[in-house]
């Protein structure tokens, strides 16, 4: 009999649910993110709209939580210069 | 010429050493002030890791040049492997003792059947249902692997970890990562869940 403290919580499945409905055949990867983030960052903040090669950026960053975290350090950087 | 007007690529490939330095320089204090804003108040960053990033970080980009298509400003391409730079790093610290052995292992939970109870998602019909489906698919369908990359990215494990822990490459362990979340995907179309059920799940 599992405990309630070895399964897995609603985030974490709910984690993988939604991977799964991000999850397209084609996609980027983080290197290929990194090096269109920059245009899609400054693009979020001047609130111009996303082709498709920035679509793919946003599906990458919706499924990767490590760039992620880099794209929303660099919008800091980038609305402390504004 | 204000910074933001330096054309970057030129000045730090000038043939006047001086200039050359100078760009060299600029840019380093750029990158070093950028790494200050985006880790402030990070108890795990003090000032000499703010000097070693951005030392880092300016041989980084010096050495990819070549790659700047020009598409964004130079100074936010820049920023954007800096930040890459000190954040692969925290993380590698942050995850350093975690070894192949507890990842397998966390993996192969995610192939207990018991270790997602049915309900985790709510008691209606559709949620169970989807639940159902992914763990057979989970247990079914992915390589020990495969299942230890997923419960890895689940408890927020740098991607380079869990390549290095598995003994793989990047672009290999993308791939593993990828093909486990299509075969998923496909498993539970497979079932009758639509993508739309997926995305509607955890709304």
């Amino acid at each position: 009999m599992k405990t309630k403290e070895q399964r897995l919580t609603r985030e974490q499945v709910g984690g993988i649910v939604k991977m799964l409905g991000l999850t397209t055949d084609r996609e980027f990867n983080c290197s290929e993110c990194l090096q269109q983030v920059s245009e899609f960052a400054e693009r979020q903040l001047a609130n111009q709209p996303v082709g498709e090669v920035m679509a793919k950026v946003e599906q990458h960053l919706a499924l990767c939580p490590e760039c992620r975290e880099e794209f929303e350090a660099l919008m800091k950087i980038l609305k402390a210069g504004q | 010429m204000t910074q933001n007007e330096t054309n970057w690529p030129v000045a730090l490939c000038a043939t006047d050493s001086g200039a050359q330095a100078a760009a060299v320089n600029a840019l380093r204090e750029l990158l070093h002030v950028g790494l200050r804003i985006a880790l402030n108040g990070r108890s795990d960053v003090s000032e000499a890791h703010l000097e070693d990033f951005a030392q880092e970080s300016l041989l980084r980009v010096l050495d990819r040049l070549d790659q700047f298509q020009g598409r964004s400003q130079f100074t936010t391409w820049a920023q954007a492997i800096a930040l890459n730079v000190a954040f692969t790093e925290l993380r590698r610290k942050r995850w350093q003792d975690v070894s192949l052995d507890a990842l397998l292992a966390d993996g192969e939970r995610l192939a207990d059947l018991a270790v997602i109870a049915d309900d985790v998602l709510g008691a209606e019909e559709d949620r169970t249902r989807l639940v159902g489906a992914l763990r057979n698919a989970i247990e079914k369908d992915l390589t020990p692997k495969q299942r230890a990359a997923i419960l890895g990215e689940l408890r927020e494990m740098p991607f380079d970890q869990i390549v290095e822990l598995l003994g793989t490459s990047r672009s290999a362990g993308y791939k593993m990562l990828h093909d486990a979340r299509r075969a998923l995907k496909q498993r539970l179309q497979e079932a009758g869940i639509t993508g739309a059920d997926i995305q509607s799940a955890f709304d």
